[in-house]
Formats: structure tokens, sequence, C-alpha cells
């Protein structure tokens, strides 16, 4: 699909531009309307399991509701208009559920990006990018690539220790002390395990030639391809036009200081 | 003479922190095409020589290297960094930890675009390493999917495509099971028959090598070369020698050491001479003790699928099979470790969800494949008495009881040592010793011997033995089929999470099917049979 097969530093650096114009927009109709437009660019131009998608994004919409609600009840109220609005049984200030309405909005939108990022984007083919396109140095990014490797494995030895503190008759944690010196005697097992296998794979990179040099050729070539400008003109058109129809209704404010 | 490729001169290593030297003066010469053995008891410097063929040392070495190594003529520190993998190639024994990659395919370009081959020619030499190995069908799959064998033959994949000289393996098989072992020393062999190139293998377990390693270099203890000759020959003559240092030696020989007879011992079980006491065994039937462990329609997840088992009291069972066929899942539900998915576990005919924790606890114990994961105190003499602190022994006996388990695992002395500062025996007998502190009755190990050399291995089987002798039950995950042949009275094979078989081991070796079980005849029936091979013309005619 398009999505996926975009040059990943293209994307991830559209991404960043958008979340940074978006921060300045200070109304809830235009985040609302773009949000809308990248769930439909997301889920139509890329290829994934709908239902992960769900999972992942029912975190940022409880955290976009704790932002909302505590900006609410926080903040001093509005004395600008008298009108009012009805919310759980209790009276806010309406400019008040405009505002934090706004901040809500803007963090689901950050989300969606993200997600649309993260669900259409292969990490290994990201960082290889990022050192074709961006120059990260290698020692760095193929640094993060074992690392990434080690994630699971690290999981199974950190579930491997602790069945086997348990069988040491460890008891499960009850009160704060206990569950710090618990996790205190599980550090150094795991610790002892990931610092031996980074050595190992250190030495076994070393002796496949690795020096770290910025000097290597690539078996998968990462290229930016006239296509590859499609996506950002896309995003940002999309907001673009969704900027001037909520300036065409009245609804659009910038960012002017507000706190 | 053939073109010399590997030479070192006067070769010592010193680590930072010790005091005596890892290699002492090592002189070597290796020639093109060799195929070389390097021998030694645990510590005694392979690994550090390794790092100094592969010009790892002295680059980074914390420590001092004096002495020169060449390869191919030319001194090591006078290569650019990363110029000498183009020359030497390593294949480690860990299979998880010699990929940075996520697919076979990066993996083994990861190599190439290092050495800065063009983009072309680096896709063909991808293919064709793969096809070398036979793992054409695998190009595309993730490293994490596949079997531990297969990890392995990546490895050598990896080395391969760069097409270096000199290929180093250092102990290459120490995690497979014995059909993956056998698979990957054939392999080897048509590889080297095929491409030419000249290899060092470190390897603890000689069956299986003995065919195509024609020199050996044996290491002492204190890192100076104890010998350098043809391996056949220093075998036949000199088993006794490396016998005493450590060296596990082939069945064959390490046999005909045992019953004292004249040089020159043999090999291969074929050559040995047939004893007069080996007849048909006849077995007796030991009464089984009462039920201790049973399990009932045991299904986990899809690792392991509807298994019934029992186990009695004063049993000695062994648990093998494929890598990754659910033994360890297996020993862990009947341990109580793991909660199967559905089917019930009985301990001494009571349901283990209406045990205890802690009373469990006094009947199992569980020695895990790394002994780090279980040690929880700073001092060797805390370990052992941490599961006693709780058990309301007054603090006298507890000590008594401390230091009698030390001292039956041959431990005393160690009580103020920290337990990761032990040497890997050590820290296996200080797993069994934390286990067996409490009386339990019930002991599982998974894979004991792992990473141990001959005498560390004697040293834990002959104090398991003695456990067994006392009435301890004993349940070990085990590849080793020598281990299941000397010790086992029942063997448990697990086959894609199934009991595939559940009787005695002499029923298992007659099984016709003991290769799709990824199983191998112990050396000792592999004799019998060629006894019973050279008597058939007597009983046919």
């Amino acid at each position: 699909m398009f999505l996926h097969d975009l040059n990943p530093t293209v994307k991830a650096l559209t991404i960043i531009g958008l979340v940074f114009l978006l921060a300045f927009l200070f109304d809830p109709v235009t985040p609302l309307i773009y949000i809308c437009g990248t769930m439909v660019v997301t889920f139509w131009f890329g290829t994934f399991k709908k239902k992960h998608y769900v999972y992942y994004f029912l975190p940022f919409l409880l955290f976009a509701f704790g932002m909302f609600w505590t900006t609410l009840v926080f903040t001093d109220k509005s004395t600008a208009s008298e009108e009012n609005l009805s919310l759980f049984g209790i009276n806010f200030p309406a400019e008040d559920v405009w505002v934090a309405t706004s901040l809500g909005l803007r963090v689901l939108a950050f989300a969606t990006l993200s997600l649309l990022f993260l669900f259409t984007t292969n990490m290994v083919h990201f960082i290889l990018s990022l050192i074709q396109q961006l120059k990260l140095p290698p020692k760095i990014a193929y640094g993060v690539l074992a690392g990434y490797r080690f994630l699971p494995m690290l999981k199974t030895e950190f579930q491997q220790v602790l069945a086997a503190h348990r069988i040491r008759g460890v008891n499960k944690p009850e009160t704060w002390k206990e569950w710090i010196v618990q996790y205190q005697r599980m550090a150094i097992p795991l610790l002892a395990g990931a610092i031996r296998k980074a050595e190992r794979t250190a030495v076994a990179m070393e002796s496949k030639g690795f020096t770290g040099d910025r000097d290597r050729t690539f078996y998968r070539p990462m290229k930016i391809q006239r296509k590859d400008w499609i996506f950002p003109l896309m995003m940002f058109g999309m907001l673009g036009i969704t900027i001037a129809l909520s300036v065409y209704f009245g609804y659009f404010s910038f960012y002017g200081g507000e706190l | 003479m053939r073109n010399p490729i590997l030479r070192t001169e006067n070769l010592t290593v010193t680590y930072e922190e010790q005091q005596s030297p890892v290699l002492q003066d090592i002189n070597i010469l290796i020639e093109q095409g060799e195929a070389v053995l390097l021998l030694g008891p645990s510590g005694s410097g392979k690994s550090s020589l390794t790092h100094c063929l592969n010009g790892l040392f002295p680059r980074e070495l914390d420590g001092s290297l004096t002495g020169n190594v060449y390869i191919d003529g030319q001194n090591t520190t006078d290569y650019q960094p990363g110029e000498i993998a183009r020359k030497v190639g390593v294949v480690f024994q860990d299979p998880d930890t010699q990929f940075c990659m996520i697919t076979v395919e990066d993996e083994i370009a990861f190599g190439l675009e290092n050495l800065n081959i063009p983009h072309k020619a680096m896709v063909e030499k991808v293919d064709q390493a793969l096809q070398w190995v036979g793992m054409t069908d695998h190009k595309l799959a993730k490293i994490s999917d596949l079997s531990g064998g297969q990890k392995q033959k990546v490895a050598l994949a990896c080395i391969l495509a760069m097409e270096p000289e000199v290929l180093i393996l250092d102990e290459p098989t120490a995690n497979l099971d014995p059909v993956a072992t056998r698979d990957f020393i054939d392999l080897l062999k048509h590889l080297k028959q095929k491409l030419g190139f000249t290899l060092l293998v470190i390897e603890h377990k000689l069956e299986g090598w003995l065919t195509f390693l024609e020199r050996v270099i044996v290491f002492s203890e204190n890192g100076t070369i104890n010998h350098d000759g043809p391996l056949h020959h220093h075998l036949q003559f000199h088993a006794a020698k490396l016998d005493t240092m450590g060296i596990r030696l082939p069945f064959a020989t390490r046999t005909s050491l045992e019953e004292h007879r004249q040089p020159p011992h043999p090999l291969f079980v074929t050559d040995l001479p047939d004893p007069p006491s080996l007849q048909e065994e006849t077995f007796l039937e030991k009464a089984k003790g009462d039920a201790l462990v049973s399990m009932k329609h045991a299904t986990w997840k899809s690792i392991i699928h509807d298994v019934d088992v029992t186990i009695h009291e004063g049993e000695w069972i062994a648990i093998a099979g494929e890598n990754g066929s659910g033994k360890s899942s297996l020993s862990k539900i009947l341990a109580g470790i793991q909660k199967p998915s559905s089917g019930t576990v009985f301990l001494k005919g009571r349901p283990l969800k209406k045990w205890a924790q802690q009373a469990l606890r006094k009947e199992i114990g569980y020695v895990f494949q790394n002994p780090e994961h279980q040690f929880i105190a700073d001092s060797v003499y805390d370990e052992v008495a941490f599961s006693l602190r709780h058990s309301g022994i007054a603090e006298e006996e507890q000590q008594t009881l401390v230091q009698e388990t030390l001292a039956f695992c041959r431990l005393e002395g160690m009580e103020h040592q920290h337990p990761f500062l032990l040497s890997q025996g050590q820290k296996r007998r200080l797993s069994v010793a934390t286990m067996i502190v409490d009386q339990q009755r019930l002991l599982f190990l998974d894979e004991p011997t792992f990473g141990q050399d001959e005498r560390s291995t004697a040293e834990l089987m002959a104090l398991l033995e003695q456990k067994h002798d006392n009435g301890i039950t004993i349940v070990m995950i085990t590849h080793d089929m020598e281990l299941v042949d000397r010790y086992a009275d029942r063997v448990l094979v697990i086959k894609e999470g199934r009991l595939a078989f559940n009787d005695r081991p002499e029923k298992l070796w007659a099984h016709d099917n003991l290769a799709s079980f990824h199983l191998e005849l112990p050396p000792r029936e592999q004799w019998k049979r060629t006894i019973k091979h050279k008597e058939q013309p007597y009983v046919s005619t």
C-alpha cells in the first residue's frame, strides 16, 4: 500500500512538521476535522489489523479525556461570557469547555498522526532510512537495531527470573518495601545477562567486519522518489483545507499567548 | 608445503584484572585447508585465542598482548579495522546473541555491507550463501522464529557469504539437539570439501567431529600449548593424559581407558573389542513407588497438548526431544511453576491448586538452565540459607544444615563468595544446593550439564546419583543420550508438545523412529549394535 511504501524519513519529518503546526491551533473544530481526515488516510492507504488500531487508540482517548477534564476542572473560571454548559451535572463556563475540548482534541490529533506512522512503518526500514537519508551514525543505528532484537529476549528472561525466584520461596511482594527489594534482586541477574548478551553481540558484529564507518553499501537502499513527496503534499494540503474551512465558518483561532 | 594462513609468534595475553596470563607463549602455524580441533578444559584460553585471530584483540582488549599474530602473512595490527573479516570468520556458540538484524536475508547482508560489496553482487552472494547451507526457503523468515539448528546454519551462512579463508567455530553445536548437531557437522563437512576453507573448531563433545578434523591443538589450564599434532594419534595414545586434564573423550576411547587397555585406544565404537560381559541385559523391573506427581489432560497455550503422565517416588526420569518441542514447559507445569491452561496436576493425590506455595516448595525443587537466574543473595552461605530463614528451624540447626549441604555440593570454603563470581560448575552446584537444603523429595533439572566441562559434569552427576540413592526423585531435561542411557529409569519424549514416548530407555533405543524425535542412540547402544552386527553371520549360517 501507498503508506507502507513511502520513504520512512519523509513520512516521519512530515508528521513532525504537522504536529508542530497543530500545536499552534487553538480551536476544537480544526483538529477534529483533521483527526477524521488522518484516520481516513490511515485506513484507506494502510493495511494492518484494524482491531490493533483500536487497542492502541484507546489509551490515547483516555489520556485526551483526562487532559480535557483536568483543564476544565483546574483552570480559573472564565468570566468572559455568561453562557454556561452543564456536564455530568456540573456547570462550566462555555468558553472553558471550548478550550478544554481543543486541548483534548489536540492530543488526539497527535495520537492519530503517530499511529499513522507506527502502523505503516517497518522499524528496520525506518532506521535504515535514517542512516541513509539523515546520516545517522551506523554505530548508533545498528546498536538500536540489535537492542530492538533484544526486547523480546529480555521479556522472556524477566519471566524466567521471576519464576526462578518464586521457586526459591520469594513470595509475591505485598508492601512497597518488599516490592522494591524484589526488583533490586531481579535487577542483578537481568543486568548481568543483558551485559553478557550485549557483549557477545558486539563481538559477533565486529567479527563480521562492522566498524561503525559511515562508508558502507546497503542491501536495502532507501531512496527518496518523486512519489514520496505526495504524502507531505497531501497531509499539509489537508491541513490547509481544514484551516480554510474552519476560518470560513468562523471557528478558527490561533495560539495567542493564552494559558 | 601449503601456504601458512595463520601464524602466532610467542603470543601472550593477560587480562587486566588477572594475575596470570590466559594465553602463554603460543606458537602455532596453520596451513591453508587444514581442519584443526582446539581442545582444552574451560578457561584454558581457547576463546581468547579466537579473539586474537579475528582481530578483536589487541584493539578491544582490556589487558596486554605481546607477541605477534599473522594472518595470510600480514600482522593483524597492520590490518585496517574490519579488514580481517575478509580473511577470518567466526561462528559463535549462542545462537541468539550473534545476530543484530531481524530477518535472515538482512543478517547475511549485514556482513557484506560492512565489506562494501556493491548491491548487485550482494544480492547474489546472499542467495548463494543461503543455498550453501540449505536455508533458501527461510530467506525472508524472522531469525527469532527459527529453531536453534536453523539459527546456527544462518550464522554459518553469514560468515560463508563473506568468503573468508579461515572459519573458526566456537562450540557451534553446544545448544543443539543430537539430530541438529549431526546435521550441522554433516553440512560443514560437505561445505569444507566444496569450498576448501581452513577450519578451526573449538568443541567439547568430540563424537561427530572425529571423521574430518585432522589435527588437534591441546591447551592446558594455564594457557600454554600442551600438544600439537594429528588428532587421531593423540587420542589413541595420550587419552589418559587428556582425561586427567578434564577433557571429555569419545565414548569408545573412554571405555577402553576405563577397562585399562593399552594404547592405541579406539576412537569409534565400531573399533571397540567385544567385552565378555556385554550380553543381552536382563532388566530387573524396579518396583514403582507411590505416585508422586501426576498430570491429567494438561494443555498449555499451543505448546503442550493434552499430556497425561505420572512420576513415581524414587524414579529417575529424563525428558528429551527436539529443541523447542515443549520440554521446559512441560517440566514447569509438572513442578507447579506454570499453571496449565486446562487439565490438572496432582501432587500426592491433591491438586496443585490446593497446595500453599510454601508447602509446595518444600516438596519440589527446580534447577533452572541458567543458575544465575535463581540467585537472590549476596553470598554463597546466604543463598543456601535463604529458604531456611522462614522455616522456623532453630538458628543453630540452620547453620549445620547449610554447612552440610555446602559440603555435599563441594562448596566448602566458598561461603563468603558472591554467587555470580563462582565458576560455571560451582554455580550449577550452588543452584542444586539451594534446591535440596530444604529436604525436597522431587528435583527437576533443566539441562543440568549445559555449559560445563567434563570434570564439573562428572561431579554434578555423582552428587545427583548420591541424592537419588537416598530416595530423591529426579526429573532431568537433557539432549545428552549418554546421560539418559546411564541414569534414567524412564524417558519421556516430547514431540510438538505431545508425549510421544513414555517408557524405559531400552525401549526407546529399540524404537524405529528415534530420528523423528531428534534423538540418537547413545554410544553404548551403538556399540552393542555393532557387536550384534558382527555376530549376525554366525546366527544366520
